[in-house]
Parts: structure tokens; C-alpha cells; sequence
């Protein structure tokens, strides 16, 4: 079930409905209601995996308690590590398993000795990465008493499997959302009519800006081999406009459905492509994603307290391991690891906090250099995202090469009968619209919020692109 | 809650009115279109004459040069549509009569497409639009299972096919951007690719025994008095399951069967469609067998 399909159009309403005016007694039966709707909501992607996301809720459930329960250090221990490891396990055997048996295989082949592996033939649950990080974060937080063990089955199970960020987050903590869950929810008019336009503009970013990107940067980088230097610039800026359509408007869209419940979620996004390095762009991509590792991988390493080698290490592991989350496979490995490389020289010259402020432009040399710094830094990641989106590394080192020995920058006729430079039109105008509200949350909300939602409205059923139905790209991870 | 309800409640109605609106600027875009397709072609135009109108999919398309019927005094056009089934050509007929053409012969490429009764979507949204102002589209696809929606929601018919019919489509009509849909009479000529495909596999198509396309379009022909001619057109020779051809001509006698009339692959882009000097030797054939004077 899509956010932007029908069937939620459906959904959604029936269990604001029951959640308010039936089940609206208590916390309990509020938190009932929404998970037998988020139980519901999972299973009509797989009903299978059902069983594998309240096992895990069970396992992280049982083995939190049994943490804070243990009288010695080493029944403490023993939990945790049978939490972390088989969290851990399903998303090796899941995601991981077939990668690394096929590239030891091919590693062994190359070597002159022949193996073929033992592949699983399984498919990827959805959402496993993001049920598994709510879990894992919660029992380390209990592991190291940050937080106490939830006692109540429902109240956990309600922040693993909320289904709002159940398939593709934000990955939420427990310090965050479990506090909201334990107690009884009122109705807030303005929380609610925030919702709707963080809905509305989810949509606007899902079905213009991404899905329409879609074909197009598809046709580039499916035919790379054929495209111009012009076209393959604009297949990377068209790839990432999409997904950064697709994954924050999912995010919005997330957020949105939340606050009609009354529940406020971590913010996910916060208009990443106007940031002025690659450490801010990690401080406003994904931000769910990045807290976690600097929290639960970054800091537990050492973060930046043992000296230069150690940060530099720190770094390159929470990159390289961040990308390795997206999926198994080298290229986002590679993603990661360019992303380090990106990173390093701020951290070197210890300027990764330089731009903590908000973004002002005025008339001065100053305003320049920062338009140019957000230029370059928005060049730098389509570069990356280049790795990201290219079926092999051959393939995007060859992609870029050909950026280079094309230099040609003529207008080209795409294989879906439609030219590589028709929406960048589109573009400025979604940029625009998002550079002048960076300030907010979403940019309808305010003064004319009415005539922009009719307008946001009017543009998803002028312009969105519907019949080339897309499925959320962070579904996949 | 009450406020809030009252709020959704506006939401609604503005998004119901923007849905009405929409509709009604893209249907009147779409009411003065007539250079982009051969769909708005017929529906935007008045009565015409034709010695001859070749009906079908691409391998109508591609395959029936109309030049060649003029260069002998007959008035044709090829209103072959590439990707069409023969609920695309039944229809296209239909609107030919309720605009009150006047023709004489049909040409109706039946062979691959006589194997499903399906409508070719890409197609059939073009028909769309149109919907609410003619009858025979409404009839058309009244038995489809989402009638309803595309005839009753308004703006459902556009956003369901944006690909076709949606905002871009639409913008174009209004820069007067033309397609080459209609040059040539109609007749969209193939090169011959050094990488076209010479294979083909259709061993498990069937052709269904009553199609019901190609029965109304042999029925409506009957009524109105026009010569029904349908063919077979030539498919190369690497291909499985040639015998598909000899279970059409059984089920369907009165289809001429010239499947084998071009053999070579240097008359054809791909194993499915000829390219120009191949349909220039087929469409001299036809002529010569059917409009011999």
C-alpha cells in the first residue's frame, strides 16, 4: 500500500475515523487501534513477513526487559548480544547473505579456484532495515541505561511497527516516540492542518518531482553508453531531484499522516540541496539515518576524541558502513566511501561545523561565495549519486569519463520519445519554491496557506505523473 | 475536530472543483487538436471521402503506403495505429462513420492482433478525451471494467493516462506542435536496421475464433455498405510458429493471407514489420490483386 495510491487515499481516512471518534477512550486503546492498522498496512506488502516483524518485536521486546532485569553484568551481556545478533542476522541473511557468498565466489574464481555459491532464494522484507534499527537502538539504550525497558507489549510493538515510518522511517528512538506513545493523545487543530500540508507537499515531491525525474533519468542511465556529456549532466541532477523527491516527500508524507494522530516524528529532511559543505548536506539528508550511526557507531568507536587517525577511521566506517545500509552491493559501498573522501578535508582542517547557521543571501561578495559554495557542494553529490544509481562501479566510472570525452552539450532525443532537457524548468521552479521557505517545515503553511494547498493540489493532478507508477525507492532498503 | 473536519471538508471541494476544471480545459485542448495524432485527425474533422482507409496495428502502420493508392486516383489514408489492437481499429472506424465519412474499402490488417480482445491502453487513451462527446466512444468502453471511473470522475481519464493524454500531451496541442503521425497519408515508412531484430517466436498465440473487434468492424463495414477487404501482412521468415497464419485463414476464411509475399529480411527492419521497400512491393501487390481497373 503506496502512500500515493488509492488504497490509502481509503485507509487513512477510516482509521482517523475509528481512532478518534471510537477508539478514542484511552492511550491503550488508541495504541490498540494503531497497531492492528500497522499490522494491516505491513501485510498488504508480504503478509509472510508479518511473522518476521513481531518476532523481532517480540526478541527486542523480551530481551530489553531481561536487560534491565539482569543482576550481573554477564546475563546483561548475554541478552544484549542475542539482540544484536540476531537483529543482525536476519537483515545478514536477508540482505547481505547472497552478496558476500557471490563475491567470495567470484573472488575465489579469480583466483583460479572454482566455487559456485550457495545462494538463498529469498526476497527482501520490506522495511527491515528501518524495523531493525528502531530495535537495535533500543535495546543499546537500555544496554547503556540511557532509557528504561518497556513493560508494556502493545506500547513497544506501537513504536516498532507505527505504520507511518514502519517501511521507510524516519528511524525513530525510543528516547523520542515512546514518551508520546504512553500517553493519551488530544486533538490539536493546528498539529493536524501542519499534517496536512506536510501530506500535501510529500505528494507534490513524490509524484512531480520524483516520478516525473524518473523516466528520465532512467533513459540516461540505462543508455549512458549513447548520451552526450549535456544529457549525462542532467541524467545525474534528474536522478538526484528524484530521489530526494522520493525519499523526503515519503518522509513528509510520513510525518503528515503522524501528526494527524497526534504524534510528532524525528524530521528526516531539511532541504539538504541548499547546503554550503558535505557536512552539512550529512546534517540535513536522511537525518534520522545519520544521527543513528554518529550515536550508535561514530561515538561508541571513539568518535573524535582519540586523535586525528582515529577520526579519520571513525569517519570513513560510519560512511562506508552507511552506504553498505542502502544495499548490498558496491556501488553504495563506493557511495559511502566517496561521501568520506568528500568529508575528509573538513574534517582535517576541523570546518565540518563551520555551517551551523541558517542560509542569507544578500547583495555582496559574501552571498556569492555561498551560492557557489551550495553549487559545488550540489555537484559533488550528484557526482556520488552517480555510484549510487549506476548498476556497477565500471558503469559510473565510465558514466563520468564520458562527461568528460563527450564535450558535447547538445540537446538529445531520449529512448522515452521525450528530450533530456524538458524539465528543468520544472526544477528551478520546485528550487525556487523550496529556497524561499527554508525556513519552515513545508512551504505551505503561513499566510495564503488555502490558495497554496489549492494550487499544490492543482499542480500534483496537472502535473504529476500517475500511470508510470513508481514504488518508493527506500523501499528497497 | 469539528473545525478541523470542516477544513478536509474544503479541501475536498476545492480538489473536486480543480478536478472539474482541469477536465474541462484539457477536453477543450484536446477538442481543437488535429496535427498530432490520427485519433484527433478524425474526431476534430468533418465528412470526408475515401476510396480507401487502411485500418490495423504498426504492421498497418508500417506496411500500407497510401501514396501508392493516390498515385493510381484512389483517395486513401492509412489510419494504422502502431500499438494498437483491434479494439483501437473497431473504434477508429465507428468515429469514421459517426463523422459521417464516406469510404469505400476497408483494409483491415488482421492477423497477430486477431489473437486478443484487449484494448491497447496506450492507444485507447487517446480515445479518451473525447469521451463525453461522442456516443460511439462512450459505447466503446462501456464494458471496460473501469468505465465508470474514467467516464464519471472528472480528470480521473488524465491523470490515469498522463503518459498519453496528461499535462505534456496537452501543452503541445496548445503550442501547435505537430506530430508526424499524419505525413505520408498516414503511412510511417521503417528503415532497415543493421541491428533489427530477425527472430520472432509466436508459437503460443492463438487467434481467438469470434474476435469481437474484428467482427464488428466486418459487421459495421457490411451496414454501411463498404468493401471489407482483411489481410494477413508479411512477417520474416525466422520466425516460430508460422503455422499461427494457416489457424487464421481456417477460422477465418475470407482473410487473405499474405504473410509470404515479402520473404527476405532485406525487405524488413524487424522481424514483425517491413521496412519501405518491402511495404512498397506488399502494398504493390495489394493493388494490383484488389484495385486492378
Amino acid at each position: 500500500m503506496f502512500f500515493n495510491s488509492i488504497a490509502f487515499a481509503i485507509f487513512l481516512p477510516i482509521v482517523f475515523f475509528l481512532y478518534w471518534f471510537v477508539f478514542n477512550k484511552n492511550k491503550s486503546t488508541q495504541n490498540a487501534l494503531l497497531i492492528i492498522a500497522s499490522y494491516y498496512f505491513y501485510s498488504c506488502w508480504d503478509w509472510r513477513f508479518l511473522f518476521l516483524l513481531v518476532f523481532s518485536t517480540f526478541l527486542d521486546y523480551y530481551t530489553g526487559i531481561q536487560i534491565e532485569k539482569g543482576k550481573s553484568e554477564k546475563s546483561r551481556k548475554f541478552w544484549f548480544w542475542l539482540s544484536i545478533l540476531v537483529n543482525l542476522g536476519f537483515l545478514g541473511v536477508f540482505k547481505y547473505y547472497n552478496f558476500f557468498a557471490s563475491s567470495f565466489s567470484e573472488l575465489l574464481n579469480s583466483a583460479g579456484v572454482k566455487a559456485s555459491p550457495f545462494l538463498l532464494n529469498v526476497i527482501l522484507p520490506v522495511g527491515i532495515s528501518f524495523y531493525t534499527f528502531h530495535g537495535l537502538s533500543y535495546v543499546i539504550d537500555i544496554y547503556f541505561k540511557r532509557i528504561k525497558a518497556e513493560y508494556n507489549f502493545v506500547d513497544y510493538s506501537l513504536f516498532v511497527s507505527y505504520f507511518p515510518l514502519l517501511v521507510a522511517g524516519p528511524i525513530e528512538r525510543a528516547t523520542h516516540l515512546l514518551p508520546e506513545i504512553k500517553v493519551k493523545r488530544e486533538f490539536d487543530l493546528e498539529n493536524a492542518k501542519q499534517g496536512i500540508y506536510q501530506i500535501i507537499w510529500g505528494l507534490v515531491k513524490k509524484v512531480i518531482i520524483a516520478d516525473t525525474c524518473a523516466p528520465y533519468a532512467n533513459a540516461v542511465f540505462d543508455n549512458y553508453t549513447s548520451m552526450n556529456s549535456f544529457s549525462l549532466i542532467l541524467g545525474a541532477i534528474y536522478f538526484a531531484f528524484q530521489i530526494y523527491g522520493d525519499f523526503s516527500g515519503y518522509s513528509d508524507i510520513a510525518l503528515g499522516v503522524s501528526k494527524l494522530f497526534g504524534l510528532d516524528l524525528l524530521r528526516n529532511f531539511n532541504y539538504p540541496y541548499f547546503s554550503r559543505d558535505i557536512a552539512e548536506f550529512w546534517r540535513r539528508w536522511h537525518i534520522s539515518l545519520s544521527s543513528w550511526f554518529r550515536d550508535y557507531l561514530y561515538i561508541p568507536l571513539g568518535g573524535s576524541k582519540g586523535g586525528l587517525w582515529m577520526k579519520i577511521r571513525n569517519t570513513f566506517i560510519i560512511f562506508v558502513v552507511s552506504g553498505f545500509w542502502h544495499g548490498a552491493n558496491w556501488t553504495y559501498l563506493a557511495w559511502g566511501f566517496i561521501n568520506a573522501v568528500y568529508f575528509l578535508p573538513l574534517l582535517l582542517s576541523n570546518s565540518n561545523r563551520n555551517n551551523m547557521d541558517t542560509i542569507q543571501l544578500k547583495f555582496n561578495f559574501d552571498s556569492v561565495k555561498v551560492f557557489l559554495s551550495i553549487l559545488y557542494t550540489f555537484a559533488l553529490t550528484c557526482i556520488a549519486w552517480v555510484f549510487f544509481r549506476a548498476k556497477t562501479i565500471t558503469d559510473a566510472v565510465l558514466y563520468l569519463k564520458r562527461i568528460i570525452t563527450s564535450k558535447d552539450f547538445s540537446f538529445q532525443y531520449l529512448d522515452n520519445e521525450r528530450y533530456s532537457y524538458e524539465l528543468l524548468l520544472m526544477i528551478g521552479i520546485f528550487v525556487l519554491i523550496e529556497w524561499n521557505n527554508r525556513s519552515k517545515v513545508e512551504p505551505l503553511s503561513g499566510k495564503w496557506s488555502t490558495l497554496k494547498v489549492a494550487l499544490a493540489i492543482l499542480a500534483i493532478m496537472a502535473f504529476g505523473t500517475f500511470s508510470d507508477y513508481k514504488e518508493f525507492i527506500y523501499f528497497q532498503f | 475536530m469539528k473545525k478541523f473536519l470542516i477544513y478536509i471538508a474544503k479541501i475536498s471541494v476545492v480538489t473536486v472543483l480543480i478536478a472539474f476544471l482541469l477536465d474541462g480545459l484539457y477536453t477543450y485542448i484536446f477538442m481543437h487538436s488535429n496535427n498530432r495524432g490520427k485519433i484527433e485527425k478524425v474526431f476534430n474533422s468533418k465528412a470526408q471521402k475515401y476510396d480507401v482507409v487502411f485500418l490495423g496495428s504498426s504492421r498497418a502502420n508500417n506496411h500500407f503506403v497510401a501514396q501508392m493508392f493516390e498515385d493510381k486516383g484512389l483517395k486513401a489514408f492509412n489510419y494504422g495505429m502502431s500499438g494498437g489492437h483491434l479494439f483501437e481499429a473497431s473504434l477508429m472506424l465507428k468515429l469514421m462513420i459517426e463523422r459521417k465519412y464516406e469510404i469505400k474499402n476497408v483494409i483491415l490488417e488482421a492477423d497477430l492482433n486477431l489473437s486478443n480482445e484487449h484494448q491497447a491502453e496506450g492507444i485507447s487513451a487517446r480515445f479518451l478525451p473525447y469521451i463525453h462527446n461522442s456516443e460511439v466512444i462512450k459505447d466503446h468502453f462501456s464494458n471496460e471494467a473501469d468505465f465508470n471511473e474514467l467516464y464519471y470522475i472528472p480528470f480521473y481519464r488524465y491523470i490515469k493516462y498522463d503518459g498519453k493524454i496528461g499535462f505534456r500531451e496537452a501543452f503541445f496541442i496548445s503550442m501547435n506542435r505537430r506530430t508526424n503521425a499524419q505525413d505520408n497519408l498516414g503511412y510511417y515508412q521503417l528503415e532497415k536496421h543493421k541491428n533489427g531484430n530477425m527472430k520472432n517466436n509466436i508459437v503460443n498465440l492463438n487467434p481467438l475464433k469470434h474476435n469481437k473487434y474484428y467482427e464488428e468492424i466486418k459487421n459495421i463495414c457490411k451496414a454501411k455498405k463498404i468493401n471489407f477487404i482483411s489481410v494477413m501482412t508479411p512477417i520474416c521468415e525466422n520466425t516460430k510458429g508460422m503455422n499461427y497464419f494457416d489457424k487464421v485463414k481456417k477460422a477465418y476464411p475470407e482473410i487473405h493471407n499474405y504473410e509470404n509475399v515479402v520473404i527476405e529480411d532485406k525487405y524488413f527492419s524487424s522481424c514483425g514489420h517491413m521496412n519501405d521497400a518491402g511495404a512498397k512491393m506488399f502494398t504493390a501487390r495489394i493493388i494490383k490483386d484488389f484495385f486492378k481497373k
